[in-house]
């Protein structure tokens, strides 16, 4: 097997060895069109002599410039099933993957200004409590990349995300592969034993479904779980404001009967959705501002103060008027909501 | 396995007698296991455990899937009513100081707003939703309560993920050695798996250190079902939801394959269990994680094909 790699090596065009992928390129290496061409030929030349379509995807990589050259190698790789998931089902190669989308959307889409990026601890474990809105968990992978772009000892953040989600074909697998478990106590809990950064959003389906009169108006906090969850673990607590998000599906109704139909918590009706099919579920490029808060620190807590509820309550309602205060002097700083 | 349990115990000095009870003759060849010939169905062993006055009993025998030839019936009647006569038999000795059960973490179920690790308090979170889990809740039902009126008789239920391995023939091999592997669209469910060796291994530490109450037993961490078919060198067939049931019918009247409910739910849901009780109290670490098990089936299948190649093809 291994004369006849070396065969195959020898038949590769002088511009694609590994080692000079940039100084082919100036050399004048091959157009678009002839370098798809080479691709192909050697692809195929690759199955006819007996090789795995990996494999020969590995080889034929070789006549692609060399952006494309790594990704098609990627893809080869990841058919073969060598590649890494955590116990999670987080698959940080993917995510680094799909990141280029999201971060059009943050730079130019909506604008995303960060804010506070210090107060995220740079290890250990942290419970990330944000304001939800906007229907889909836009607001979520937003905080991501903000995290990932601008914190200096960038961290991918897990996150809670509502069950019924995890029904959704494509939509299900996608979230499990960025980071995204089922909002579970006991999958928050495990995360931050293992001292990950977890985020949360307590006003749950009540704060992604609500109409658009309502927006930048906080819903309850749930019962205080996520302080209860904070106090067993002795995380601190980092309110997170997040301004934008709200504009971007502007909810004018909604269609219980359809969602009872889908078995969705809700189905939003909106300027342009469901009217529009698929293209109503472009969100609108509102500006946005993110801002972390200073974080709340639990580990001054006795160990059975979880199970007190009158400290429960009142530290989810300090976190929640943190976060409205915020979300008032965000709005303020924004100004116009498009512009 | 029942017999390769008794090849281990009887290798063990610790051990100064292994009876096994079967209804055939196994197959490996056992020097000094004492076998006992009877149905576990039937009320003759009540008289046949107490006079082998053993310590320790262990029940290995509940069936995920009838094999050929035997009913959903038959299926019901030995996990369930086998297990009852087995108690009623235990009742009557005053030897037994511990029981093992080899059950089975099906009864967590799989479940979309599943926490991701059930731990051993999670069984009563979700609904019963075939009858297997049905049968296997009766069953552990059945020995709670034994354990409960027989407090000096330790009751130790080890819930199973399931097994893999190059020399099983179960429902997950038979799944990953068809041609085309069917998947669920749109689904990629986390999977968790135990390692053949380690499914014995287990067994043996269960026995030899019996705990109180159920222990999942499984091989560390997870590995997602499209990276299981890729590292086994199979094409898989995303099938849309709505379609997965009727294709898989067609498939068993085609007998190619043959899934149970439980296994369907299991390729679109997925599940994983918290192994922490196995690791600490039981002290039986499986050597393989999920990963590494599923590493080794694939090796030794010798397959890394994704696709037949065009010579193959041509050639056969």
């Amino acid at each position: 097997v291994s004369d006849a790699r070396a065969g195959e090596r020898l038949r590769e065009p002088a511009y694609a060895t590994e080692a000079d992928g940039d100084r082919g390129r100036e050399r004048g290496a091959p157009s678009g069109m002839e370098a798809a061409f080479g691709f192909m030929r050697l692809l195929r030349g690759g199955v006819e002599t007996g090789l795995d379509v990996p494999e020969a995807l590995t080889r034929a990589a070789a006549a692609l410039p060399r952006d494309a050259r790594d990704t098609v190698r990627r893809s080869a790789r990841r058919l073969e099933g060598d590649y890494h998931e955590d116990e999670w089902g987080f698959d940080e190669e993917f995510t680094d993957m799909v990141l280029p989308f999201f971060e059009f959307m943050y730079d130019k889409w909506w604008r995303v200004q960060v804010t506070g990026v210090h107060h995220v601890p740079t290890h250990g474990r942290a419970l990330l409590t944000a304001n939800h809105a906007g229907i889909l968990p836009w607001d979520a992978t937003m905080m991501s990349v903000g995290l990932v772009r601008e914190h200096p000892l960038p961290r991918h953040p897990r996150f809670l995300v509502l069950n019924w989600a995890f029904d959704i074909p494509w939509i299900s697998l996608l979230l499990r592969k960025v980071g995204g478990v089922v909002a579970s106590p006991y999958n928050a809990l495990r995360l931050l034993e293992q001292d990950e950064l977890v985020a949360v959003f307590p006003e749950g389906v009540k704060g992604a479904g609500k109409s658009f009169s309502d927006r930048y108006r906080l819903q309850r906090f749930g019962r205080g779980g996520f302080v209860e969850i904070a106090l067993r673990t002795r995380s601190p607590i980092v309110p997170v404001a997040v301004v934008g998000s709200e504009e971007i599906y502007p909810k004018l109704g909604e269609l219980p009967l359809l969602a009872r139909l889908l078995g969705s918590p809700y189905f939003p009706v909106t300027p342009t959705f469901p009217w529009l099919g698929p293209v109503g579920t472009v969100p609108l490029p509102s500006k946005w501002r993110i801002e972390f808060c200073e974080p709340i620190p639990t580990d001054n807590f006795g160990p059975d103060a979880a199970d007190d509820r009158a400290l429960v309550f009142e530290l989810s309602e300090r976190v929640r008027e943190t976060i409205q205060q915020k979300l008032y002097e965000n709005l303020v700083k924004r100004g116009a909501a498009f512009v | 396995m029942g017999a390769s349990l008794a090849g281990r115990l009887e290798r063990d000095p610790d051990v100064e007698y292994v009876a096994g009870l079967d209804t055939n003759r196994p197959a490996a060849l056992l020097e000094r296991t004492e076998l006992l010939e009877a149905d576990i169905r039937s009320p003759v062993i009540a008289r046949l455990i107490p006079q082998a006055e053993v310590d320790t009993v262990v029940h290995n025998q509940i069936i995920r899937r009838p094999g050929p030839g035997m009913s959903a019936r038959a299926m019901h009647d030995i996990n369930v009513i086998g297990s009852l006569q087995l108690l009623a038999a235990c009742e009557k000795s005053d030897t037994i100081r511990a029981i093992v059960i080899r059950g089975s973490a099906g009864i967590y179920g799989a479940e979309p707003h599943a926490p991701q690790f059930f731990d051993e308090r999670m069984t009563r979170l979700f609904p019963l939703r075939t009858r297997f889990q049905r049968d296997v809740a009766e069953i552990e039902n059945y020995f709670e309560t034994y354990s409960r009126r027989r407090p000096h008789v330790v009751c130790t239920m080890l819930r199973y993920q399931p097994s893999i391995g190059p020399s099983l023939n179960t429902q997950i091999t038979r799944y990953l050695s068809l041609p085309m592997v069917p998947t669920y669209m749109g689904f990629d469910p986390r999977l968790q798996f135990l390692h053949e060796d380690d499914a014995l291994d287990a067994l043996v530490a269960a026995v030899k250190r019996p705990v109180r109450g159920a222990v999942n037993v499984a091989g560390e961490g997870t590995i997602g079902l499209t990276r299981l078919v890729r590292l086994a060198g199979k094409p898989t067939l995303p099938l849309a939801g709505p379609l997965f049931g009727p294709a898989v019918a067609a498939g068993r009247r085609a007998g190619m394959m043959d899934f149970s409910d439980d296994f369907r739910r299991l390729l679109r849901y997925g599940r994983a269990v918290d192994v922490t009780r196995l690791i600490e109290e039981v002290g039986g670490r499986p050597r393989y994680s999920t990963v590494a098990a599923a590493r080794d089936y694939a090796a030794k299948q010798g397959g890394r094909r994704l696709m037949p190649s065009f010579r193959q093809a041509v050639t056969g």
